[in-house]
């Protein structure tokens, strides 16, 4: 038999209703054995629900699923385990508390009779895979990427023959990253297929055999990655041609607005920086290099005593978030719904809770004025959103961000930290807030951005630091630096 | 089409459970034992509403902010001695105003140790408040010598008191129109005001409330404040009702209020809830015992029924998330 008519997975016409949604619309998949086959889409475009029927999460409505030879008709997690169908979810499903060779083989002990056992399998696994982390250290110790070391060998314990992985990427660095590259092809040497879903189109490109670009619950197309470019595969995610991914550089640097002097931490060393009105200040350097930490305890989020700062000519204390907004600051924080959202609130809610002491007079807040400022900033956002009463857990990655902007927008604020600002939000999504960026520094406020993504931050920014180990270690015009060179200086 | 219709009466339903739960509750009652409906025993239920629903109240607010508070109990011991203990000295104006305000400091002081220690989870916070309570029940047992304290036996006059327990305006208690009163203002509080609505975003999110400037540590310490100011109220109700104060008269309280509020539709996970509903969980489980009184079930019986409600009231908080 011909290995490419071997289909591991096919699907044909599911579909899936949400209350008044329709999550699915005919999708049909089918996916060879032993190749990498990449499905790209926006936020909402149905990638999730889809991974999340597969692997039985949810019932499909209609429609049916072949694995493997076999028809499944309803499937839970653990029989899709089984069978041989597994998914790596962006937020790693392992238990910090639990060494490595326990977490591999969790609730299947007996199976190897005995701890010992297990980890012998685990580190027959790890090796298989040419890793080289000690079976017996505690997942909480480990860094992202073996963690996802931790969750590939996992998949492959139950012998899988399908592997998901959903946002693989986005908590790896680019070292981190090249590595989870040699371990997807050795899978697929192995005979083993990878779903690959990312909105990082180079690693779609590096990695993917086949890809499949969904939109609106609906397959838009399917093709060998030869046959396709970057600019078709965007334009066919968003429905419409995106001239540029990001908009023109902005030019509205003025004269010195906040001076940062001796910031010094346990993780930071001499930290000192000068930002401008109308800048916008790249902040590049590996997870876990201190560039959250600057931005924290600038903003007073963290205790940190000893440093200057100086804000127009004058020196400020700044030891809580509150005093940073009354000085005109804004942060914009990386994990959008652990440090940005009031979940089960509303959009109007999570828009207006930044102005509320504004709106208040006698400790009363007045309503009318709260509905004018939700409404205007949806409005100018664009935030797609039913009525300003829907929650803002409903929303799409990238209309929830756009609250937590529109959120300061409302304040004008001086200073706008934003760190991450466009994780797991789609290519529309990333270019209005790239827009509204240059919207803020030309009304002349400034902007410090944290990014893990280096195009993004060569394209945006007007400044670069390169921040490592707590220390800078470099600053560039990112009109004239390479990436290679920024990278040399973030690896240290 | 009957789709949407069906689903139009779930969702009715679902949204107002407990309103269903105590008409369905009346009904069967007043079949089973037609006293029920009686005058005697309406009059009864208005007066058993007393002390529990202030309690209520304030446990709504520190759970909507996202904790819990298990001191109550004794608040309410503490407060009810010392009181009754302070009409002699500052007369009885004086003994009330000086009752109230040492609940709502017993109260702050909980936020105090509280964001002292820097107890930000709600099992520390359960332990923490837990301790809390043994400390104001001690300090009550030291002031009375595990004595009762009787108001009959104070050389001042103590009219506020027997009142605020007995005196009626209509057939309506007057402790139910002073209640009414503090449950619209606490409404209003809750939805109107700026604490109010800073209580609600710590519950729903501490940390994003930090970051866009809310000061996370003073707006616990005022929830609790609050629950102390209303458990000092309960504790007045319960002693003018009983005309007595002992330093355990607030046994029980905290279990009764948290289950009032959890019934009522305010989510354990802090955030979202409501004043009002509180109040419907309070009469289904004022009525709860009534009936269960009425149909002659055994105390233990009841108690059995009460964990049974609790257990399906948080089982369906949980089922309406999905």
């Amino acid at each position: 038999m011909e290995k490419t008519t071997d289909y591991i997975l096919e699907v044909k016409d599911i579909c899936k209703y949400f209350p008044g949604v329709k999550a699915l619309d005919h999708v049909s998949l089918s996916i060879p054995q032993g190749v990498v086959y990449g499905i790209v889409g926006e936020n909402g475009a149905g990638k999730s629900t889809l991974m999340k029927i597969l692997s039985g999460v949810y019932e499909k409505d209609e429609g049916t699923v072949i694995f493997n030879g076999e028809t499944i008709e309803h499937t839970t997690p653990i029989q899709a385990l089984r069978r041989g169908l597994s998914i790596i979810y962006q937020e790693f499903n392992l238990v910090n508390t639990m060494t490595v060779g326990e977490n591999i083989f969790l609730g299947r002990f007996s199976e190897n009779h005995g701890m010992r056992g297990t980890h012998k399998k685990a580190k027959e696994l790890l090796d298989s895979i040419g890793s080289s982390i000690s079976t017996t250290s505690l997942v909480g110790d480990l860094s992202a990427s073996e963690m996802q070391m931790v969750e590939i060998a996992k998949a492959l314990s139950f012998d899988s023959k399908l592997i998901i992985m959903d946002e693989p990427s986005s908590s790896l660095t680019s070292e981190e990253l090249k590595k989870l590259g040699i371990i997807i092809n050795q899978l697929r040497d192995k005979g083993v297929s990878v779903i690959y879903i990312s909105h990082k189109l180079d690693e779609i490109f590096e990695y993917c055999n086949i890809v499949t670009i969904m939109r609106d619950g609906c397959v838009i197309d399917t093709k060998p990655v030869e046959e396709l470019t970057r600019s078709d595969m965007i334009a066919k995610m968003v429905g419409r041609t995106i001239e540029n991914e990001y908009p023109p550089r902005a030019h509205f640097v003025g004269e010195p607005l906040l001076e940062v002097r001796n910031l010094n931490t346990n993780k930071l060393h001499d930290i000192n920086f000068t930002l401008h009105k109308g800048e916008i200040l790249g902040l590049v350097g590996l997870v876990g290099a201190g560039r959250t930490e600057i931005i924290r305890a600038l903003y007073g989020a963290d205790k940190v005593k000893g440093h200057q700062v100086i804000l127009e000519g004058k020196t400020v204390k700044i030891p809580t978030p509150k005093q940073a907004k009354q000085a005109g600051m804004a942060l914009v924080p990386e994990d959008r719904k652990r440090e940005g959202l009031i979940l089960p609130f509303s959009v109007e809610s999570n828009i207006t809770m930044a102005s509320l002491e504004d709106l208040t007079h006698m400790g009363i807040v007045d309503a009318s004025k709260e509905a004018d400022i939700g409404k205007r900033q949806i409005e100018s956002l664009a935030i797609k959103t039913p009525t300003p009463e829907t929650k803002v857990v409903t929303l799409s990655g990238g209309n929830q961000q756009k609250c937590i902007v529109g959120r300061w927008m409302e304040r004008n604020p001086k200073i706008l930290i934003l760190d991450e600002p466009t994780r797991g939000i789609d290519v529309g999504a990333k270019y209005e807030i790239y827009v509204l960026m240059n919207k803020i520094v030309e009304a002349g406020g400034a902007i410090i951005m944290i990014s893990s993504e280096l195009p993004e931050v060569l394209n945006m920014s007007n400044r670069v630091l390169v921040i490592c180990d707590g220390r800078i270690t470099g600053e560039f015009n990112p009109e004239e630096a390479t990436a290679t060179e920024i990278m040399d200086k973030a690896i240290g | 089409m009957t789709k949407t219709k069906s689903n139009s009466a779930v969702e009715f339903l679902k949204q107002n459970l407990v309103l269903c739960g105590i008409v369905v509750l009346i009904i069967v009652t007043a079949i089973a034992e037609p006293k029920f409906v009686g005058a005697a025993n309406l009059n009864n239920i208005l007066r058993q509403l007393g002390p529990l629903p202030f309690a209520a109240l304030g446990m709504t607010f520190v759970i909507i902010g996202g904790f819990i508070d298990l001191s109550i109990v004794g608040i309410i011991s503490l407060v009810g001695v010392v009181t009754i203990g302070l009409i002699d000295p500052l007369g009885q104006v004086g003994a009330l105003l000086a009752g109230l305000v040492l609940g709502a400091f017993l109260g702050w002081l909980n936020g105090f140790v509280l964001t002292a220690c820097g107890a930000m989870t709600q099992a520390e916070v359960l332990f923490i408040t837990y301790g809390m309570s043994s400390v104001y029940t001690a300090l009550a047992l030291i002031y009375t010598k595990s004595e009762t304290l009787r108001i009959a036996r104070s050389s001042k006059p103590y009219t506020i008191f027997t009142t605020l327990g007995s005196g009626n305006i209509g057939i309506i208690p007057i402790a139910l129109i002073v209640f009414l009163l503090f449950l619209i203002l606490m409404h209003l509080f809750h939805t109107k005001t700026i604490w109010g609505r800073a209580i609600a975003l710590m519950g729903g999110n501490k940390d994003a409330a930090y970051l866009v400037g809310f000061n996370v540590k003073a707006t616990m310490r005022l929830a609790y404040a609050i629950n102390g100011l209303m458990s000092a109220l309960a504790s007045v109700a319960l002693l003018s009702r009983v005309t007595t104060a002992t330093a355990t008269s607030g046994a029980g309280y905290e279990t009764n209020a948290i289950l009032c509020v959890v019934v009522g539709g305010t989510t354990l996970k802090g955030g979202k809830g409501s004043v009002l509903r509180t109040m419907l969980g309070v009469v289904l489980i004022t009525l709860l015992g009534n009936c269960m009184n009425m149909l002659n079930l055994s105390t233990y019986m009841q108690t059995v029924m009460r964990g049974t409600v609790l257990v399906i009231a948080i089982w369906l908080d949980n089922r309406k998330e999905l």
